[in-house]
């Protein structure tokens, strides 16, 4: 079978997001399912972060593939859906078309179109495998009850198979096929470290943070790959920089240190960066330092806010104390910090002013401020649904306020917007001479990538600094009823309607 | 196996299409054409799943408006150098249609102008709207390829490659449309070109079926219809970048300097609106250079290959 996958754009061509201005990993969802069927299957690859809109329409028209898959998270879900639309266009009923990743995982129903043939529910690499063998063996399309993992339409209802177990040793899983990404070599990044590869070291989370799906995805178990599995795959690696893209990799004290021990024993040389908690660096320091010397060069932590009463609100399980202290103390070690910040809808003017004193105070390196939001699937969306301004899915990109602000729309945009302008002395304060001066080379192996990133953080921060793209964003879309009130008004609307007939 | 019942989101229902039998080497271009990134640009994929606004649509349709209005040209333009009567005739039935007849006395123009003020455009607007370079450029194009290309490569853009194409494209926007809260009255010019147009292509394949008789002429058609098609890509991508900028005005820099991953960056800003394009027009009419530089033929070509 010939097999086309595809990361989709995080929205339309020549947008600047986060996305393509701050972060752009591989993707490795998708490197990891084609592993599982390279051998007998020809697969490729297509990242639209960074082709031209032409390529999609070009390789499915000359590639003809059999099957097109597509991952996506809530932000994205309408441009994964374009591209499934894109093939069925082309190829008409003879491709296979199938969805997976975080958003069609946790609300299947968001994406019950008659150019999706099926949704892959959960961790992929088996339910992927299972498909592909029975379409390649002439199993019928339709009917797929037989694969666990997969939603369907079937009649007039989607169907969902039994759940895919989600207990496989990660270190059983084929290695991801990287080399399926060749014509993107040198093009991820993360801020000034371009040339970036990415390895995921762990799925799930042990924590229950109200807001995150991480843990509902994973049903709350983690996994872990082993580390000399680590290392095999950092050796493989030609790129200078490596993002681990575990949501939580700062667990197990233990297995880092073996990890630690198999870097030194190889005598690899590689600056890694990883998103972790702060509670771990505090409890961990000298662990902290020593993998600082096998190449540790940032930690991204949600410190999330700056007040105790909120972190507990979120259950995040951690303190304000801990992040003052670990903010310290990677910035003691020249760790680069990169930390997430929650303005919330219910802010007042002086909160914003307080968010922003506290990061100053604490000396980020990276400090990044975006709106608190109930995302589909977790806890909090849950219990928010009924207060939901908009349902559509680019809105919850943490950028946009989806429940009604406490402030008017626009001073709360004015005053979230100014976050930029108003944490730059912590980045002054974080990039001292000191830091910089203690790790020479780091910054050498950066300064390739300084200026690139100086022009993307320039536009970048043009649109994030002017509330206006916020709220031409939100004309036309959201309102000052949550939807539901809407539809409720609506429904009530008719009736009344129905009774004066 | 379980099964769990979720609320089913009803399909939007494309129409029925009815088109005539084709000889195999015009079948064979419907299915390029059919497949070609012009027809199938993401930008429309997006508009049939995305959430696009009436504001969003306007911004599209002030762009898409100075096209209505100069399709008729190009035929015009091919009318003269039809080498026979018998094909005059053929262009000459498309024609009358175009100029409007059919649509109870309303032109294609003016119901594209009742689609836009439906979306609150201001009368006047339309013409004072700088046009994006990739408007400039189609239209140049096909100009071009008219009074300059053989017959049969004019035949092959303006047959193929817009009888056949439009249809399939206006099929994606339509859905959109409906989405964003237009009545069937306000879109008809949408909904009329998948319907009329099926009846423009049949014309069209049966002018083709019998001139296409060597591989020569077969050649000329496919290369008109290429051509057109690579003009329409970048049509639609230059359309995504205005309706991009309307809500982030910032990204047009970004673009331009090429910061955000991809390859080509954009071209410069708008040469003019649609009374300048169209004083364009008949300034070339007399012979005067095209005011933009138009992509070469290699460059159009290379889209579909």
């Amino acid at each position: 079978m010939r097999i086309l996958l595809v990361q989709p754009a995080p929205f339309e061509c020549g947008r600047i997001g986060l996305e393509n201005a701050l972060w752009m990993s591989e993707p490795g969802a998708l490197t990891a399912i084609a592993a599982c069927v390279e051998d007998e299957h020809e697969v490729r690859i297509i990242d639209m972060r960074l082709e031209e809109a032409d390529v999609l329409p070009r390789v499915l028209a000359s590639f003809k593939p059999d099957l097109v898959g597509v991952t996506c998270m809530t932000t994205d879900a309408y441009q994964a859906q374009a591209v499934l639309h894109c093939a069925k266009s082309i190829l008409g009923e003879q491709v296979f078309t199938l969805l997976g990743g975080h958003h069609p995982t946790l609300v299947p129903g968001e994406h019950d179109y008659e150019y999706i043939d099926a949704i892959c529910i959960g961790e992929g690499e088996d339910t992927f495998t299972e498909l592909v063998a029975h379409l390649a063996g002439g199993g019928d399309p339709n009917d797929l009850h037989a694969i666990d993992g997969l939603a369907f339409r079937s009649g007039d209802a989607q169907i969902q198979t039994s759940k895919r177990s989600q207990a496989r040793e990660l270190d059983t899983f084929p290695a991801p096929a990287r080399h399926l990404l060749d014509a993107y070599k040198g093009q991820y990044f993360f801020a000034s470290a371009i040339n970036m590869a990415a390895i995921q070291t762990s799925r799930g989370c042990a924590f229950d943070c109200n807001f995150c799906a991480i843990w509902e995805f994973y049903e709350k178990k983690v996994r872990f790959l082993s580390s000399k599995a680590i290392a095999d795959r950092m050796e493989e690696c030609e790129e200078p920089f490596i993002f681990f893209l575990d949501d939580n990799f700062l667990t197990r004290p233990k297995r880092l240190e073996e990890l630690c021990d198999e870097i030194e024993r190889r005598n690899i040389k590689k600056y890694w960066m990883i998103q972790g908690r702060t509670d771990f660096v505090v409890e961990n320091p000298e662990l902290m330092k020593r993998m600082r010397d096998c190449g540790l060069m940032m930690v991204l932590s949600g410190f999330e806010t700056n007040d105790a009463g909120t972190l507990e609100s979120l259950k995040k399980d951690n303190t304000r104390e801990n992040n003052l202290k670990a903010a310290k103390l990677l910035n003691d070690l020249s760790i680069i910090t990169t930390g997430i910040f929650m303005a919330h809808p219910d802010f007042e003017a002086q909160d914003f002013e307080d968010l922003y004193a506290a990061i100053n105070e604490m000396k980020i390196t990276i400090p990044l401020v975006v709106i608190h939001m109930p995302l589909p699937g977790t806890q909090s969306w849950r219990e928010n649904k009924d207060s939901l301004l908009t349902e559509d899915a680019r809105f919850f990109d943490l950028l946009h306020a989806v429940v009604p602000t406490k402030l008017p729309r626009r001073e709360f945009y004015e005053r979230y917007a100014a976050w930029n302008e108003s944490t730059e002395a912590s980045i002054d304060s974080s990039l001292s001479m000191r830091f910089m001066a203690r790790r020479p080379r780091l910054m050498m192996a950066m300064r390739p990538g300084m200026k690139l990133f100086g022009e993307r953080r320039e536009v970048l921060r043009k649109a994030l600094n002017d509330p206006e793209n916020y709220l031409r964003d939100e004309d036309e879309i959201i309102g000052e009823l949550p939807i539901a009130a809407q539809r409720a008004s609506e429904s009530v609307a008719r009736e009344t309607e129905g009774v004066t007939v | 196996m379980s099964t769990i019942l979720i609320e089913k989101e009803e399909p939007v229902i494309e129409a029925e299409e009815t088109e005539m039998e084709l000889s195999p080497w015009l079948a064979e271009l419907r299915d390029e054409v059919a497949a070609h990134p012009g027809v199938n640009h993401l930008l429309l994929s997006r508009l049939r799943t995305g959430r696009y606004t009436k504001g969003d649509y306007r911004v599209f349709g002030l762009q898409h408006y100075p096209m209505v209005g100069t399709f008729t040209r190009y035929m015009e333009l091919l009318l003269l150098r039809a080498p026979s009567s018998e094909q005059k005739l053929w262009l000459a039935k498309v024609l009358v249609d175009e100029y409007g007849e059919g649509s109870d006395g309303e032109d294609h123009a003016s119901l594209y102008l009742k689609y836009l003020y439906s979306m609150g455009v201001e009368p006047g607007e339309e013409e004072s709207t700088p046009l994006c370079t990739a408007v400039w450029e189609f239209i140049g194009n096909h100009l071009r390829i008219c009074r300059e290309e053989p017959f049969l490569v004019g035949l092959g853009a303006l047959g193929p490659g817009h009888e056949w194409a439009i249809p399939k494209m206006f099929h994606k926007i339509i859905p959109g449309l409906e989405r964003a809260g237009m009545s069937y009255d306000d879109r008809l010019y949408f909904d009329l070109h998948t319907e009329q147009d099926i009846d423009h292509a049949n014309w069209m394949s049966e002018a083709l079926e019998q001139l296409g008789q060597d591989d020569e002429a077969r050649a000329q058609v496919r290369r008109g219809a290429l051509l057109s098609l690579g003009a329409r890509f970048r049509f639609w991508t230059g359309i995504e970048r205005c309706v991009v900028a309307r809500r982030q005005p910032h990204s047009v820099d970004a673009v331009r300097r090429g910061l955000l991953g991809r390859r080509r960056p954009d071209r410069e800003e708008s040469p003019g609106n649609r009374q300048e394009l169209f004083q364009a027009i008949q300034d070339n009419w007399s012979g005067k250079d095209w005011p933009v530089r138009l992509p070469s033929d290699s460059e159009l070509l290379e889209v579909s290959q």
